[in-house]
């Protein structure tokens, strides 16, 4: 951990994402598309506009696949580009399965939650209307 | 000083398979955009969501078909604003019947802010 973590954590986006291995059966290649789906429909540009700090951004990573324990959540959370990474897999998903061919399609929901102390933002917004 | 920052980035693709309306292609543009995520900003900040300023940049290849009032209608809140340009992709049918659209979106939200003290 670099920074330490506040008591005032807020949320700041729920980053959503769907990623699939169609043949290969491999959890960790679904969840890791799933992650890249999330993350680039989105860009967090307030640390640039106001000078934030990456590194006491806490990343919380939840996988939702059929088989969890076949996930590598290590190799996940090194495929986030910032913050300080925590990557679970529960049981969700889905696998859609052609029995006709024999071949099991491996779907995975990947949702990214980004944590920052807020006390540590030096700006308050203003509730005005736009100019 | 009050100024004008962004905070979030959203981005989104919508298409019209067949209708060949530009105005469709551009409103599931923003609901993709829209709905990949959820913003807490407003809360993180203690402000509310009408202190959103959401600035909507739609393109395609016709901009002046897209019904940017019907784009705006989209938003549940905050103060909106929309424009279209050029840009997107039309991929013509085989049998030259018009064209499939693909819209893009770009969802920029800011708040008024100042330093505090």
């Amino acid at each position: 951990m670099t920074g330490a973590a506040t008591d005032d954590m807020h949320r700041l986006i729920l980053e959503i994402g769907m990623g699939n291995d169609l043949y290969g059966e491999d959890y960790t290649k679904a969840a890791l598309r799933a992650v890249q789906d999330a993350l680039h429909h989105s860009s967090l540009t307030l640390f640039r506009s106001l000078d934030l700090d990456h590194g006491l951004m806490q990343v919380r990573v939840t996988i939702g696949v059929e088989r969890p324990e076949q996930v590598d959540c290590d190799a996940v959370a090194a495929s986030l580009p910032r913050g300080q990474a925590s990557v679970q897999a529960v049981a969700g998903g889905m696998n859609v399965v052609d029995a006709d061919s024999g071949t099991t399609t491996v779907v995975a929901s990947a949702a990214i939650e980004a944590f920052y102390p807020m006390d540590r933002v030096p700006w308050r917004v203003v509730e005005t209307r736009a100019p | 000083m009050v100024v004008k920052k962004r905070v979030a980035l959203e981005l989104g693709q919508g298409t019209a398979l067949r209708s060949g309306d530009y105005t469709r292609a551009a409103v599931r543009a923003v609901k993709d955009a829209l709905w990949h995520n959820s913003l807490n900003m407003p809360q993180a900040f203690g402000a509310t969501k009408e202190a959103m300023i959401i600035d909507v940049e739609i393109a395609v290849q016709q901009p002046a078909a897209v019904d940017t009032d019907e784009v705006a209608a989209v938003f549940p809140y905050g103060s909106v604003s929309v424009t279209a340009r050029k840009g997107g992709l039309d991929i013509p049918k085989p049998d030259g019947s018009g064209a499939t659209l693909v819209a893009l979106a770009a969802v920029v939200v800011s708040f008024m802010v100042e330093a505090s003290a």
